[in-house]
C-alpha cells in the first residue's frame, strides 16, 4: 500500500466537504473492507481516505419512521442490520440474507451505505433492496436528493453519486403484507460469492400477485429487474403454470456473461430453477 | 513514493492502555505483530476470508488483515493473547476434541467461538457451521470443531 | 530405570498433541513469526510471461527508491552460486531466472528493503523486456510440440543419469513397467476390451501459512530458519549450490502452518540464501496467498486406461498411460511419475499388465507432490474404469472388485507381494459400513440419490533413511532428536509416544527437538507418509540404544541388575551429582530393498509397507441444476497399529475433506498460463458448509515390520474420494463424469446430453 492521509471528520457535511468530484484518489472509507482489499492489491492509490467512524451517531442508527416506513442509517453495519429485531419484523427477508452473506467479521464492519456505493454487482444486498423499493437519500455541497437503489447502479462497479455525494440513509417502504424472499445461488463452495441471487417481494391479494419485484443480482453488472416475469406473474394466481412460465421468461430475458461459475448457457438455467423456487416459496409461505 | 508517515494512537489492549506508533498503512495485524510482538493474529490469505487475522475490536471481531491500524485510536482490542494464564472452556475443549492439527487457523477459530457461544449460547450444528463458515482450516479438522464448539458451549452453560 | 514397577503404556493412547497449549494460545513457534534485528524483506519480481527469452532487465528505478538496499537479478546470484539451478532429482530450476522464463510467475528479480511495504512497492518499477517464445500448457500438446520448454534435461541424482543431454523433448522422465506375458496378446485374447481416458486438473495445497525462509548469515556460515518439510535436504542443497561443506549451514524448522507436500525441497531456500549472503544482513521472504498459486501446484494429468477381460468378469489385461502435467520445472515431478505409475494398474491380480507414466515439462508452474503423491489422480482413474466394466458388463460393483482383487500373499503388478495388507479386508469394510446389497433411499422429485465406493494402494517410498538420537538425562527425562518436521500431523507426539514406551516413562517426560541441522541428524523428509515407520523406527531403535547404555551405567556404578537405584543416583555416582547423560542413537533404513529392473519396474521387495485405503460416498443431487451433495463419507484405513488413535482419525478425516474441495470445487484456472484464480475469493478451499458427514474406520492389524506394528496413514484419507464420489453420481443419475472437478455444470451438462437435450457450448 502506499502512502496516503486519514481524515476522520465529525459530521458527514464535513466529510462531504473534504471530497473533490475531480480527484478519484480522495475517497470516503465506510466499513472499509472493499476499499482495503483494492488498496492491497494495488487496484486503487489514495492520496486521502476520509474514514466515517466518527461521524454522528444518527447516521448508524435505524428504525420505524412515523409514515410506516423503515430507515436505516448509512453507516449501520450488516450486522446491525441482521440483529435489529424491529427490521426482522419489518423485513425478515433481510435478516435471512445476512446469514449467507459474507461473513460474521465482514458483517461487523461493512456498512449499508459503503456496500452501496461500492457498486459491486456480486453482492447479495443490493437485488434485496431493490426487491424491497428502497430508496436511499443523500447529501452532497448541492443538498440532499432521494434516489431509488434501483436506479443507484450505473454498471460494473459504477454508480450514478457524484465524486462528493455520499449515502446518509437507506429508506424502505412499508411492506404490508408483502412477501419476500431472497435465494442465493453458488456453484463452487457453498459459502461463495452468488452465481447469482434471486430476490422477489409480491402481494398476494387473496391468492393473485400484485405489484411484483423480480430483481437478479450477479448475472450482470448490476442489479436487474425482471420486468418480462413480473408482467407473467401480475395478476394471476401463483399456479404451478404461472411459476413456471415467469421462470422462462426470466431465463429468456436475462442475459448471462459466462465466467469461473459458470457458462452462460448454464447460468441461465441457474436463473430458471432459481426464479422458479423463489416464486414456491412465496407462494408457500403464510401469509 | 512518500515519505513513510507515522502517527501515535492510544488504544486498550488486552486489557491495558497501551499506545503505539504506527505507519499510515498498517492494519491490526501489522500493529499486533510490529508493535507489540504477538503474532496470533496472522495474515493468510490477506482477504478477510480465512479468519487468521481474527481481532476482537470493541467486542467484535474483525479481520485484522483488513483494518487500519489507524482507525483503532481509542479503541478496545481483545486478542488470542488476552487469557495467558489459565485457559478458558473453549481453548480446553479445542485439545480435548483434537481441534486443530497445524495450529494456523485456531486463533481465529477459538475467538470466533467465543463470540458465537457469547451470541447463541446453545447453538445447533447448523448454527456452527453458518457462523464460523468465514473461518477456513487446511487441514480438514471441521468434524472435531464443531465437536469442541458443542463441548465448551455445554460447558459454560453448566458453569 | 527399574524404579516404577507398572509398565507404563504411552502407544495406543490418544495423548493430546504435545504443543496444544502453544497452539490455542498462539503462542506457538512458526518462521511466520520470526523477525531478526537489522533483516531486510524480500519481494519477489514475477515473469509476466509463460514463456520468453529475457532481453534485460531494468532495475534502476526500483534500486534508487528510498529505503530499498537492493535488486538482485539471476546474473546477481551466479555472483555466490556458480551454477544457480537446484532440484531434487534435476538441476533445472535457477534461483532467479537467467536468460529464459518458463512460465507466469517465475521469480525474475528480488528487492531488498528494510520496510516489507517499500519493497512491495518497489517491484512495480522493475522493468523486464521479453523475446516472447511459443509456449505449451497441455501436457497432451507437450508431447508432439515443436517448442521446448528446456534446451536440454539436466539430470541431478545418479539414477538418472543416463537422462543427461537428451534434447528436444518435453518428456522429463519416462517409466516403464512390465508385468506378466504380452500384454498385446493378452488383449486380443480377451473377451471384452474397454478404454477411457480421465483427466484431473491442476490445484493447489495452500497451507495457510504460506512459504517463508529467513536466512542469517553468522561469522563462519549461513543459518536458514525456514518453513520445510526436508530441512536435511536443504542443507544438502545449499551446501552444493555454495560449493560450502555441509556443515557451514544450519537448517531450524520450528511448527509448520501446514505443509501438504508444499514446503519440500527447495521453494525459497536457495533464493533468500544467496540474497542473505549478497546483502550480508539477515533477509524473509514471506509469500502471500496469492504467490502460492505461482510457487507449487497439484499435478494435473491425463490418464488412459485400457483392460481386457475374460468371459467370467476377470481382468487379464490392463495398459496404462499416465501423462503428468508437472509444469516448467521438474521438482519431484518425476518421482510421482514412478512412484505413482507403479500403482496406475491398482490393487487388482492381473496377469499381463503394461503401465508407462510421463512426467511432462510445460509453461506451467510447478507441480510438485500433493498429499497423495500421485495416487489421488490415478485412483480416479482406475476406479471410475472398474465401476464402468462393472456396469457395462451388469455385474455388481463390489461383485466385480471380489472377482479380481490381489488377495494374500499374490503378487502386485510390480512383482512385490502384499505383506500384511489386505485388500479383501478393506472392500468388506467399506461395503459394510454402506451396507452395500441392503435397499437405500433414493431420493425423491428433482432430487436423486446415489452412493459409490472405491478402494485404492500406495507403496511407500523407498529406499529412505532416517536417523535419531535419544539423550537420557539424571533427571530421567528422554530428549529425542530428529529431523522429522511436524506440519500438523502430529509427529512429534507419536515420535514421543514410541521413545515413552521403550523407556517405560510418561509421554510427558520425553522433550523432541525440533529439526536443527547442527543438532538433529539426517533424515529424508517429511513426506509420502513415511515418518511414522522410518522415523519411527529410528526413535524406538535410538531409545533401545538408550536403554542399554543406561544399564551399562548401572552396572558401571554397582547397581544390581534389576535394582531400584533411581537414575538420578546412578548418574551421582558417576559424575558426583545427579547430572549428566546417556545417549543413543539410530539409522534406519528398511531392510531388503531392491530397486526395480529400470526396463520392466519388476523387484521383490520394491516398498517395506503398502498402504490401503477405500472411501464410500453418499451423494445426493439437485436434477434441476446438477448440484451434488456429499451428504456421508466413509473412510476405511488400513492404519497398522495406532500409535495414537486420535491423531490416525483426525489424519484419515482431514486428508479426505483436502480430497473433496479437490474434487468437488478446488481448481487452478489459466489464461494463456496466467492463474486467473489466485486468491480465496476465487479458489475455494472447503469450508465448514461443505462437508459431509464424516465417518473412519480402521483395519489397525500390526504392520509385520514396523515399528509397534505401525506405518504411515497421512495420506491415505486421500486417495478413494474422487472415484468414490463419482461412482455415487453415477449411481443417482447414471452419468458419469471423466473430469474433476464435479461441479454442477458438469453434471447438469452430462445430464443434458444423456437426455439427448445437450446444453448449448460456449
Amino acid at each position: 500500500m502506499n502512502a496516503f492521509e486519514l481524515a476522520l471528520p465529525d459530521t458527514l457535511a464535513g466529510a462531504v466537504s473534504l471530497l473533490d468530484p475531480e480527484d478519484p484518489t480522495i475517497r470516503v472509507m465506510s466499513g472499509g473492507t472493499a476499499l482495503m482489499l483494492m488498496m492491497k492489491t494495488d487496484v486503487f492509490h489514495p492520496t486521502q481516505l476520509i474514514s466515517l467512524r466518527r461521524i454522528e451517531p444518527g447516521y448508524s442508527q435505524m428504525g420505524l419512521l412515523p409514515d410506516g416506513s423503515f430507515r436505516i442509517g448509512a453507516m449501520s453495519t450488516l450486522s446491525d442490520m441482521e440483529h435489529d429485531d424491529a427490521l426482522a419484523g419489518f423485513a425478515p427477508v433481510i435478516r435471512q440474507t445476512m446469514k449467507l452473506l459474507s461473513n460474521v467479521r465482514v458483517r461487523n464492519v461493512a456498512t449499508v451505505g459503503g456496500a452501496l456505493a461500492h457498486g459491486d454487482p456480486h453482492m447479495d444486498l443490493p437485488p434485496v433492496l431493490v426487491a424491497l423499493d428502497a430508496q436511499v437519500v443523500t447529501i452532497s455541497p448541492e443538498g440532499e436528493r432521494t434516489i431509488p437503489v434501483a436506479e443507484l447502479h450505473a454498471g460494473y462497479y459504477e454508480t450514478i453519486l457524484s465524486g462528493n455525494e455520499l449515502i446518509k440513509e437507506v429508506i424502505i417502504p412499508p411492506q404490508h403484507a408483502r412477501r419476500a424472499s431472497y435465494l442465493k445461488c453458488t456453484t463452487r463452495a457453498v459459502k461463495d460469492w452468488p452465481a447469482l441471487g434471486v430476490a422477489l417481494t409480491t402481494d398476494l391479494d387473496g391468492d393473485t400477485a400484485r405489484d411484483t419485484r423480480l430483481v437478479i443480482g450477479a448475472v450482470g453488472e448490476k442489479p436487474i429487474r425482471v420486468a418480462e416475469a413480473e408482467a407473467v406473474i401480475d395478476g394471476q394466481i401463483l399456479s404451478d403454470k404461472t411459476i413456471a412460465e415467469a421462470a422462462d421468461a426470466a431465463a429468456e430475458s436475462v442475459e448471462t456473461i459466462e465466467d469461473e461459475l459458470g457458462s452462460a448457457a448454464y447460468k441461465t438455467q441457474l436463473v430458471r430453477v432459481y426464479v422458479k423456487r423463489a416464486l414456491q416459496q412465496v407462494a408457500n409461505q403464510n401469509a | 513514493m512518500k515519505d513513510v508517515m507515522t502517527q501515535t494512537i492510544d488504544f486498550t489492549l488486552n486489557g491495558k492502555a497501551v499506545s503505539a506508533e504506527i505507519q499510515g498503512h498498517w492494519t491490526l495485524v501489522d500493529l499486533l505483530q510490529q508493535g507489540f510482538d504477538l503474532y496470533g493474529a496472522r495474515q493468510s490469505c490477506g482477504q478477510g476470508l480465512c479468519g487468521c487475522c481474527t481481532v476482537v475490536l470493541n467486542g467484535k471481531p474483525v479481520s485484522g488483515c483488513l483494518f487500519l491500524a489507524a482507525l483503532a485510536d481509542g479503541a478496545t482490542i481483545e486478542t488470542i493473547e488476552n487469557n495467558e494464564e489459565t485457559l478458558d472452556p473453549v481453548q480446553e475443549a479445542f485439545i480435548e476434541a483434537g481441534a486443530f492439527q497445524c495450529g494456523f487457523c485456531t486463533p481465529g477459530f477459538v475467538l470466533m467461538t467465543r463470540q458465537l457461544i457469547a451470541e447463541i449460547p446453545e447453538p445447533s450444528e447448523e448454527e456452527i457451521r453458518l457462523y464460523l463458515t468465514g473461518n477456513l482450516c487446511r487441514c480438514g479438522t471441521y468434524p472435531q470443531i464443531i465437536e469442541a464448539v458443542q463441548k465448551a458451549a455445554a460447558r459454560m452453560r453448566a458453569a | 530405570m527399574n524404579d516404577q514397577i507398572t509398565q507404563i503404556r504411552a502407544v495406543g493412547q490418544s495423548h493430546p498433541r504435545r504443543e496444544a497449549r502453544e497452539k490455542v494460545t498462539g503462542r506457538i513457534e512458526y518462521i511466520h513469526n520470526l523477525r531478526l534485528p537489522n533483516m531486510l524483506y524480500g519481494k519477489i519480481f514475477r515473469s509476466t510471461v509463460a514463456h520468453a527469452r529475457i532481453v534485460s532487465i531494468d532495475t534502476s528505478e526500483a534500486a534508487a527508491c528510498p529505503g530499498v538496499d537492493m535488486v538482485l537479478t539471476g546474473e546477481d546470484i551466479r555472483k555466490i552460486m556458480p551454477d544457480p539451478h537446484f532440484g531434487v532429482m534435476f538441476h533445472d530450476q535457477p534461483v532467479l531466472a537467467l536468460d529464459k522464463v518458463r512460465y507466469v510467475g517465475e521469480p525474475v528479480a528480488i528487492v531488498l528493503a528494510s520496510d516489507p511495504n517499500v519493497a512491495a512497492e518497489a517491484v512495480a518499477l522493475i522493468d523486464v523486456d521479453y523475446d516472447e517464445l511459443e509456449p505449451v500448457f497441455d501436457e497432451m500438446e507437450a508431447l508432439s510440440a515443436e517448442t521446448f520448454v528446456h534446451d536440454e534435461l539436466k539430470p541431478g541424482i545418479p539414477e538418472i543419469q543416463f537422462l543427461k543431454g537428451v534434447r528436444d523433448t518435453n518428456v522429463g522422465f519416462p517409466y516403464q513397467l512390465r508385468h506378466g506375458g504380452d500384454v498385446d496378446k493378452a488383449f486380443e485374447e480377451a473377451d471384452r476390451v474397454f478404454e477411457h481416458t480421465f483427466r484431473t486438473h491442476p490445484s493447489a495445497h495452500v497451507p495457510l501459512e504460506p512459504p517463508v525462509t529467513v536466512a542469517e548469515p553468522t561469522g563462519a556460515g549461513l543459518t536458514l530458519h525456514t518453513a520445510n518439510q526436508s530441512p536435511s535436504f536443504v542443507r544438502y542443497e545449499i551446501s552444493r549450490l555454495l560449493g560450502w561443506p555441509q556443515h557451514k549451514i544450519r537448517v531450524r524448522v520450528p511448527y509448520l502452518g501446514g505443509g501438504f507436500g508444499a514446503k519440500l525441497w527447495i521453494r525459497l531456500e536457495a533464493l533468500v540464501a544467496a540474497a542473505a549472503l549478497l546483502a550480508k544482513r539477515p533477509v524473509k521472504v514471506s509469500l502471500s496467498m496469492e504467490e502460492q498459486f505461482y510457487t507449487i501446484t497439484k499435478h494435473g494429468a491425463t490418464l488412459k486406461i485400457k483392460s481386457g477381460l475374460d468371459k467370467d468378469g476377470r481382468i487379464t489385461a490392463r495398459k496404462c498411460e499416465v501423462f503428468w502435467n508437472g509444469g516448467a520445472y521438474a521438482d519431484i515431478g518425476p518421482a510421482v511419475a514412478f512412484h505413482a505409475g507403479m500403482t496406475a494398474a491398482g490393487p487388482y491380480d492381473i496377469e499381463n499388465v503394461a503401465i508407462d507414466s510421463f512426467s511432462m515439462y510445460t509453461n506451467r508452474p510447478v507441480a510438485g507432490a500433493m498429499r497423495g503423491f500421485g495416487h489421488p489422480q490415478l485412483i480416479w482413474a482406475y476406479e471410475n474404469h472398474t465401476d464402468m466394466m462393472a456396469h457395462e458388463l451388469g455385474i455388481d460393483p463390489l461383485e466385480f472388485r471380489r472377482r479380481n482383487i490381489l488377495r494374500e500373499g499374490k503378487e502386485h503388478a510390480t512383482g512385490t507381494a502384499l505383506n500384511t495388507s489386505s485388500v479383501e479386508k478393506v472392500l468388506d469394510r467399506v461395503a459394510e459400513r454402506l451396507q452395500w446389497g441392503k435397499p437405500f433411499e433414493r431420493g425423491e422429485g428433482t432430487v436423486k440419490r446415489g452412493r459409490g465406493f472405491a478402494i485404492g494402494i500406495k507403496a511407500s517410498i523407498a529406499p529412505s533413511t532416517s536417523e535419531a538420537i535419544v539423550r537420557l538425562g539424571a533427571d530421567g527425562s528422554a530428549t529425542l532428536m530428529c529431523s522429522s518436521v511436524d506440519m500438523g500431523q502430529g509427529s512429534d507426539t507419536a515420535h514421543a509416544q514410541i521413545v515413552a514406551e521403550v523407556l517405560n516413562m510418561p509421554v510427558e517426560m520425553v522433550h523432541v527437538v525440533h529439526p536443527d541441522t547442527d543438532v538433529t541428524p539426517y533424515d529424508t523428509g517429511t513426506l509420502g507418509s513415511r515418518s511414522l515407520y522410518h522415523m519411527g523406527h529410528a526413535a524406538r531403535l535410538a531409545a533401545e540404544d538408550a536403554k542399554a547404555k543406561l544399564e551399562e551405567l548401572a552396572a558401571e556404578v554397582g547397581a544390581q541388575p534389576g535394582s531400584n537405584v533411581p537414575i538420578w543416583e546412578l548418574f551421582a555416582r558417576k559424575n558426583g551429582m545427579p547430572v549428566g547423560h546417556v545417549v543413543g542413537t539410530a539409522s534406519f533404513i528398511p531392510d531388503g530393498h531392491i530397486p526395480p529392473d529400470p526396463m520392466t519396474g519388476q523387484s521383490p521387495h520394491i516398498t517395506p509397507y503398502w498402504m490401503l485405503g477405500a472411501t464410500g460416498a453418499e451423494v445426493e443431487i439437485d436434477t434441476e441444476t446438477g448440484r451434488v451433495t456429499v451428504l456421508r463419507m466413509i473412510n476405511v484405513a488400513d492404519t497398522g497399529t495406532q500409535i495414537n488413535p486420535k491423531i490416525v482419525d483426525h489424519q484419515i478425516s482431514g486428508a479426505s475433506i483436502m480430497q473433496l474441495g479437490q474434487t468437488m470445487q478446488e481448481k487452478v484456472h489459466f489464461d494463456f498460463g496466467q492463474v486467473t484464480n489466485a486468491s480465496f475469493a476465487d479458489y475455494k478451499i472447503p469450508s465448514m458448509l461443505d462437508i459431509p458427514q464424516i465417518e473412519t474406520s480402521v483395519l489397525d492389524g500390526a504392520e509385520a515390520d514396523g515399528p509397534f506394528g505401525a506405518k504411515g496413514v497421512g495420506e491415505t484419507g486421500s486417495f478413494c474420494v474422487s472415484s468414490a464420489i463419482a461412482n455415487a453420481v453415477f449411481d443417482a443419475v447414471g452419468v458419469r463424469v471423466s473430469e474433476m472437478p464435479i461441479t454442477g455444470e458438469t453434471v447438469y451438462r452430462a445430464m443434458r446430453a444423456a437426455a439427448g437435450e445437450p446444453l448449448e457450448e460456449e
